[in-house]
């Protein structure tokens, strides 16, 4: 694959973990739960995976056998040297996130600090290009936030990553993580862990599953906003990572027409519920649904602005988008801003040269 | 016409694939249970994913009804390794989802133990 002539900010790439490479910033007693007790994180999700490599690319799945995302020099080669990333922002694989683990809240908490101190080293200290994610167990809102307090100030981390799951994060239990992530010039970054998307239950199939993601997407935007976070916080900014993006609109006019009518239960609300979107929350593209020019031009009018779509392959997954394959023709200016500038614009702690 | 030998037939056991060279053009060389050997462009007609990299097998097929699998066509389907679409190799490498799209072939034909792929 050619380099791209356009400089591209991938807002989506998941670096891997494993157990073994995490160790060494784990503190005691839970360094002794994995090695010795074999302590390992529950999986939610039911499915047998139904892609050739399980939920990677096939081919990003390491020569010796090592699991995709793991490598930063293999990475570095198959994705941010191949397609010439101008920068690329983690946002992990701790399967399931922190925040999404079930009870012993410290084991989640230690988790995250771990994961923070390894991604710093291996990745963001060792690749220019590379962005990072504050990692936070959020059950535990006040470790949490001291979490924030840690790590949140390093150069390179430019968001506090949220899982998209079974907790509303727009309740006011959470406002102390908003809070601190806005005093460090950090969004939030929400990416889908694992959500219920059938009435707080799995559907049968994965293609049910994965079909309706967007849904869990649409759900957090709804309770942030009518939950008032975006007026309590006005510097802080919402990514919505891989939902896709053809449900803006209808997300953005069913909120107009539901705060019109209904004002008068959330009167906090200075802006309508598509200002408030048009200012604070972004979307990464992928996965694209395969729109003709024609359609993905009248998507982005619908939505009232080109600028709240933001690049993103999601690399090393199975539904990876290609940055010359995945979205259509569009003119220079709008795919300079689709690839790029969206981004910077967004993320205060990215370069935006 | 142009004309190559892109691999020995000894190189693929039945129900396997790799990738070679077709003058610049990057083919995929399958071979099928039965012994008979393909080529096709290496690239996938979606996004453009190396399909060596995937998965030759069988496919749950059109006959399944609701809640019940029919699985076979075992070593005939190529799926590519993002995001897991099916090409039909006896079927001149059409999608199976989707059988208006098909993979890009070439002829090929056996000469002693030479595996010769030809547009
Ligand atoms: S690139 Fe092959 S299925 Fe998408």
């Amino acid at each position: 694959m050619a380099k791209n002539k356009i400089a591209i900010v991938d807002t989506d790439i998941h670096e891997r973990v494993q157990y073994k490479d995490i160790l060494k910033y784990l503190d005691e007693p839970f360094k002794h739960y994995i090695t010795n007790c074999h302590w390992i994180q529950e999986k939610h999700m039911p499915y047998t995976q139904p892609a050739v490599a399980g939920v990677d690319r096939a081919d990003a799945v390491l020569p010796d056998g090592r699991p995709a995302g793991s490598d930063l020099t293999f990475m570095q080669k198959q994705l941010l040297d191949d397609i010439g990333h101008e920068y690329g922002i983690l946002t992990s694989a701790l399967d399931p996130s922190p925040s999404s683990m079930h009870g012993w809240y410290e084991m989640a908490t230690a988790l995250a600090s771990a994961y923070n101190d390894w991604q710093i080293e291996e990745w963001l200290e060792k690749d220019d290009r590379l962005y990072g994610s504050v990692h936070i167990a959020a059950q535990d809102r006040d470790a949490a936030v001291k979490e924030i307090e840690r790590v949140g100030s390093h150069p390179k981390m430019v968001q506090v990553l949220l899982p998209i799951d079974d907790i509303m994060w727009g309740d006011p239990f959470y406002h102390p993580i908003f809070e601190a992530a806005e005093k460090h010039n950090l969004m939030i970054g929400m990416h889908h862990n694992e959500p219920p998307v059938y009435y707080g239950k799995w559907p049968r199939y994965f293609i049910e599953w994965h079909t309706l993601i967007p849904t869990a997407h649409m759900k957090q935007i709804t309770n942030m906003i009518f939950n008032g976070v975006f007026d309590k916080f006005p510097n802080l900014g919402l990514m919505m990572i891989e939902g896709g993006f053809t449900w803006v609109p209808h997300i953005m006019w069913k909120m107009d027409q539901q705060y019109r009518d209904l004002r008068h239960e959330v009167p906090w609300l200075k802006r309508k519920p598509s200002d408030i979107f048009k200012e604070q929350i972004r979307v990464t593209t992928q996965p694209a649904e395969e729109l003709t020019k024609q359609e993905f031009t009248s998507l982005i009018e619908q939505m009232g602005t080109d600028e709240i779509l933001c690049f993103s392959t999601d690399y090393p997954h199975w539904d990876y988008d290609s940055p010359t394959r995945a979205l259509p023709n569009m003119d220079p200016d709008l795919k300079k801003k689709i690839f790029a500038e969206n981004a910077k614009a967004f993320y205060p702690k990215l370069p935006n040269s | 016409m142009k004309e190559q030998v892109v691999c020995k037939t000894t190189d693929l056991e039945p129900g396997q694939m790799k990738a070679s060279l077709f003058g610049k053009q990057n083919v995929l060389i399958c071979r099928t249970l039965d012994g008979e050997f393909y080529a096709f462009l290496n690239q996938c007609t979606h996004q453009g994913a190396p399909l060596d990299k995937g998965m030759i097998c069988g496919a749950t097929t059109d006959k399944s009804k609701p809640g019940e699998y029919d699985y076979c066509r075992k070593g005939e389907i190529v799926r590519c390794p993002w995001h897991g679409r099916e090409f039909d190799i006896k079927d001149e490498g059409r999608m199976l989802a989707n059988p208006n799209k098909k993979l890009p072939s070439y002829k090929v034909r056996i000469e002693n133990d030479d595996v010769i792929i030809y547009k």
